[in-house]
């Protein structure tokens, strides 16, 4: 057993959580925005956590034999929420729906990311990245404690 | 008794091996708080332990060679922690069953553990120590 492999598992989690982090700035970002890259409303980013197993043959070997759980966590997927936009009606917005037939006249499609969820979401992923933090350094004052004996 | 191989320092080791294990396995609890259907582990080390050192309650083979068959023995170096998972609970709907509270108490309590045998250790060799130099300091 390596003795850095809880520090790596713990880091593994604040790179997952990090990344959480970020892709809830892109949503809180771009709540207002109607044009994105394919000319339609920005749609909400997810992320997917799984968990990580060992990379290679040697790690894998090593945890059959220490019976020892997955390695960390990774992150399995970024997807797009599929739930329909916000529609808000403002004639005077450019991207309003301008033809006068259309049961949608002068309403404006706005993207599916609601603040207060992402709120949430930043507050838990905060949260979890302290978790990770403390883990951390609890492993590494075992290490130093270790390198005490004898002295 | 040889002068470092004496059994409470063994002992002392294999409480440091699954304690260091230990952390590994809450560390992956705590990377692992978000990941849905997720189940915690943890490690099983103390019951083996205290069967191994609990004396004089079953009949014990004496062997004189290496390649004598063992009966009921008790050496410390078969006494491996074990890790287990639970899957029988859940906390959230994702079905991942990891307390955030619990895990954090665990690994503080672990850490605690892993300083008490250090220290132990540290006081066994400086009793060692204080004979070699003959009292002397």
């Amino acid at each position: 057993m390596g003795m850095f492999d809880s520090i790596n598992i713990s880091a593994s989690g604040l790179t997952a959580q990090r990344l959480r982090l970020d892709v809830v700035s892109s949503n809180i970002a771009n709540a207002n925005t109607t044009r994105g890259v394919d000319g339609k409303p920005y749609r909400r980013q997810l992320v997917s956590l799984g968990e990580r197993t060992a990379p290679s043959f040697q790690d894998a070997l090593n945890g059959q034999l220490q019976q020892a759980p997955s390695q960390g966590v990774r992150v399995t997927e970024i997807t797009r929420d599929n739930a329909p936009f916000k529609l808000v009606y403002d004639p005077s917005h450019p991207d309003a729906e301008k033809n006068p037939s259309s049961p949608m006249y002068g309403y404006v499609q706005m993207p599916n990311v609601d603040i207060s969820t992402e709120m949430v979401d930043m507050i838990s992923a905060s949260r979890s990245y302290e978790a990770n933090i403390t883990a951390i350094n609890s492993a590494k004052s075992m290490a130093l404690k270790a390198l005490e004996i004898g002295r | 008794m040889s002068l470092l191989d004496s059994r409470s320092i063994t002992l002392l080791e294999r409480t440091l091996d699954s304690s260091s294990l230990r952390q590994k396995v809450l560390s992956n609890n705590i990377a692992n708080i978000d990941t849905p259907n997720f189940k915690r582990s943890d490690v099983s080390f103390q019951d083996a332990l205290s069967n191994a050192i609990s004396e004089g309650d079953t009949l014990e083979g004496r062997t004189t060679d290496a390649r004598h068959i063992k009966i009921n023995s008790k050496s410390l170096d078969d006494v491996k922690p074990t890790v287990f998972q639970e899957n029988s609970t859940s906390l959230r709907t994702d079905g991942n069953n990891v307390d955030i509270d619990a895990e954090m108490t665990n690994l503080a309590e672990n850490q605690i553990l892993y300083n008490a045998m250090t220290q132990q250790i540290n006081s066994k060799f400086g009793l060692l120590k204080y004979a070699i130099n003959e009292g002397k300091r």
